[in-house]
């Protein structure tokens, strides 16, 4: 079968001139004195800014030991240290990276000031920092407790979970200002939250444009685009990359135009990508098949994938602390059962997806918990077909390529029949 | 008998509120001679086997005395999984209790709320009304159960009693009529009172901790091998018992207060706290060695062990971490390492 190619934005090129910034930023910070703060994903990350503390993920240091094939040599060296071969390859992948004390190019972090977790995706995240948290010598860590919401929580219960957050926000402001002595500029904390809106509006944009057929970009654009939402949601800069990325994506639909030259198969996929082999998914375009649709990628647009509530900017420049502990609640990436399968559902009917691929990441057992009674249903009421592969996001040990590949290929037959009809 | 049952990665059910609504409480246990047929068709198989095994048995159908599941905040696999259990568990009552991960004030008041929900979802799915009164009586006799398991709970360390013995008491706390407990205990320290050592061999006394152990077959395959446990850190141990539940206060605030303040577990932030509850309970009854046994694809052990392996390097106590599958074919799988542990000691 030919190679083919999807089209990258031109604007995407950018992103790594964003994500430079970010190390920059960071290297500068340590050179200023200033505070840093690692924080693993689900946090109010808007909040260290908002507080002049440089933020810090650890998740997105760990991809790129990935994306450098640094990844493996890191996770077993955390296993060597006992660290077991079945836990979360982010962990060791970040737990290596430090222990060989390289630099940012290769997944380095350096200690900071604080740091900061939280339960909401998994209690994975509150251990991983404790065990780094104690290696660097006894890091102050704080804790956002987040409320597990299960498929039969009610409302009532989702209020009291929510002055739960909230209580614990407040607290943390403290715990920042005691260790860093910043405290928290409302006025700051009202400019940050509106740009962290702003980011995620243009994202939300950039995937409403991902409905049309021919879809205009694909994972090429979003599994990196995904980093400044994470990193830097609540700068400026980001905002203007997404904007190009948008208005060329925009240029694409409006000319009929695809990233891929003959659209055939729309596909969703949910988990976190290999990011050691990221190639690996233009093996899709061989098949005219196109990811169109990542809930992965999509659940950093915070602001408009939350089950629950409705989060207007009013909302939000009124009382930013009370907005960031309503949204910590629910995180698209694990949501229950039930609200995973209606927005499935509407995702899959919403942008004309033909297909779903569900990664049964052994690394994340908070998301993949559920994938086979997901599958079930989709088939049962949706009628979708969904494939579920095996494999690791950071750990190349697990990944089966023939395997993977083998089920994929039979997966586009099926795509294939249904389509005939 | 009725049976409120809970399904708990720990052993923070308030039970009490069960009893005072007029059930039995019940934990779930596992059965590791038992196929899963059923829950591989729901769980991945990188899950935890114990989880599996007991979503394994709900699917396929709880006792009916059984009429609600209770499930704790527990761990990654127990936490995701209750969604399941409300997709394929056929049973009229399910709640998940969101136990908080830390221990402050905050996460008190936070807890109370939530015991609160638990009492309100009862009444209301019940059609009953729990009075506080009678939740202080069932402090009242499960202190009393408590107070009596602590103090059985030393005979072990005076080989007076065996490990798995002790164990199998535990396990009958957690899952009969309470007062059918307390006699049972009482009986059986009387009983204890007048026994003699069962053993004159020099048994190496062990401080065994690790993710739930719900299987007596494999204390007394320990015994086999000339380990007595003499002591515990587990939830079917030491910390369904340790402290007592204060009777004087408002009885829920009492139950949120004692859950928060009993040893901690590794589910349980900061989870290396744990640390400081085993090197006590290791130096008081100056075990020769410690067990750590993690179920397979257990996260909270798995991160803590090394913290453990270091820590008790540092007190010169030897110590031992096995990772280990939910079923009895792995005991003698592993023989030659508790062996080779034993021969250490
Ligand atoms: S991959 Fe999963 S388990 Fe690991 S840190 Fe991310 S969400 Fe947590
Ligand atoms: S044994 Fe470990 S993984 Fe299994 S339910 Fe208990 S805490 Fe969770």
């Amino acid at each position: 079968m030919p190679e083919k190619k999807s089209k990258m934005l031109k604007a995407t090129q950018g992103l790594k001139n964003a994500m430079g910034r970010h190390y920059l930023a960071i290297e500068q910070a340590y050179r200023d004195g200033k505070p840093t703060a690692w924080a693993t994903s689900g946090c109010p990350v808007e909040l260290l800014y908002a507080m002049d503390v440089q933020p810090m993920l650890p998740e997105n240091s760990a991809t790129i030991s990935a994306a450098q094939k640094y990844s493996q040599k890191f996770i077993e060296l955390a296993e060597e240290e006992g660290f077991s071969y079945d836990m979360c390859s982010y962990f060791k992948t970040n737990l290596g990276a430090v222990m060989e004390d390289v630099d940012v190019y290769k997944g380095g972090i350096r200690k900071p000031t604080f740091m900061l977790s939280s339960d909401v995706i998994c209690d994975t995240h509150s251990h991983w920092f404790q065990v780094q948290a104690e290696r660097f010598g006894g890091v102050p860590h704080y804790i956002i407790d987040v409320p597990h919401v299960v498929s039969n929580t009610s409302k009532r219960q989702l209020d009291y979970f929510k002055k739960y957050v909230q209580e614990q926000m407040w607290e943390l402001l403290d715990f920042i200002e005691t260790h860093t002595g910043n405290k928290i500029d409302m006025e700051k904390a009202r400019e940050v939250a509106a740009n962290s809106y702003e980011l995620s509006e243009v994202w939300r944009d950039i995937y409403e444009l991902r409905k049309n057929i021919p879809s205009p970009i694909s994972t090429k654009d979003t599994f990196g685009g995904l980093f400044p939402l994470f990193t830097m949601p609540g700068l400026r800069s980001p905002i203007n990359l997404y904007k190009r990325m948008y208005r060329e994506a925009k240029t694409r639909v409006d000319a009929g135009q695809g990233a891929l030259e003959n659209e055939e198969f729309r596909l969703m996929f949910e988990g976190i990508p290999f990011w050691y082999q990221l190639k690996y998914f233009a093996m899709l375009e061989r098949f005219n098949a196109i990811i169109v649709y990542e809930p992965y990628t999509f659940a950093f647009s915070k602001f408009f994938s939350n089950p629950f509530e409705e989060f207007s900017k009013e909302r939000l420049l009124k009382d930013p602390i009370e907005c960031m502990s309503a949204l910590m609640l629910s995180f698209w990436y694990i949501f229950d059962l039930e609200t995973r399968i209606k927005w499935f559902k509407e995702t899959v009917k919403d942008w004309k997806i033909d297909g779903v691929i569900l990664h049964n990441n052994v690394s994340c057992r908070p998301n993949t918990t559920t994938f086979y009674d997901l599958k079930r249903r989709l088939g049962e009421e949706a009628d979708i077909p969904c494939l579920i592969i095996d494999s690791d996001q950071n750990d190349p040990r697990k990944f089966n390529e023939v395997q993977v590949t083998n089920q994929i290929e039979s997966f586009i037959e099926i795509l294939r029949k249904s389509k005939r009809g | 008998m009725v049976k409120i049952a809970y399904f708990d990665a720990d052993v923070v059910s308030p039970e009490e509120i069960f009893m005072a609504a007029g059930f039995t409480p019940f934990r779930l246990l596992g059965n590791p001679a038992i196929e899963h047929d059923k829950v591989n068709e729901h769980v991945p198989p990188t899950h935890c086997v114990w989880a599996k095994n007991i979503l394994e048995q709900a699917i396929r159908g709880l006792n009916p005395e059984i009429k609600g599941v209770v499930t704790s905040h527990g761990c990654d696999c127990t936490n995701r999984e209750f969604d399941i259990w409300v997709e394929s568990v056929e049973i009229d009552f399910l709640f998940y209790l969101n136990v908080p991960l830390k221990r402050d004030k905050i996460a008190l008041n936070f807890f109370l709320n939530d015991l609160k929900e638990l009492v309100y979802q009862i009444e209301d799915r019940f059609k009953i009304k729990i009075q506080p009164e009678k939740i202080k009586e069932a402090i009242k006799l499960n202190n009393q159960i408590r107070k009596l398991l602590k103090e059985i709970s030393e005979y072990r360390t005076k080989m007076i009693l065996k490990g798995s013995e002790f164990h199998e008491l535990v396990k009958l706390s957690q899952t009969n009529d309470k007062k059918k407990v307390l006699d049972i205990l009482k009986k059986k320290l009387m009983e204890l009172k007048n026994k003699t050592r069962f053993t004159e061999k020099k048994m190496k006394r062990i401080l065994l901790t690790g993710s739930i152990i719900d299987d007596t077959e494999f204390l007394i395959f320990l015994e086999d091998k000339g380990f007595q446990v003499v002591a515990d850190d587990l939830c079917i141990g030491s910390r369904y018992f340790w402290n007592t539940i204060e009777e004087d206060k408002d009885p829920i605030v009492a139950i949120a207060e004692y859950h928060l303040s009993k040893p901690l577990y590794s589910t349980k932030m900061p989870s290396y706290d744990r640390f400081e509850f085993l090197k006590f309970l290791a130096e008081k009854y100056e075990v020769d060695g410690i067990m750590n046994i993690a179920m397979k694809f257990c996260e909270p052990m798995l991160y803590d062990h090394p913290y453990m392996n270091k820590k008790f390097k540092e007190l010169k106590i030897p110590y031992i971490f096995i990772e280990m599958s939910y079923n009895r074919e792995q005991y003698k799988q592993l023989s030659t390492r508790f062996e080779a542990f034993a021969e250490m000691i």
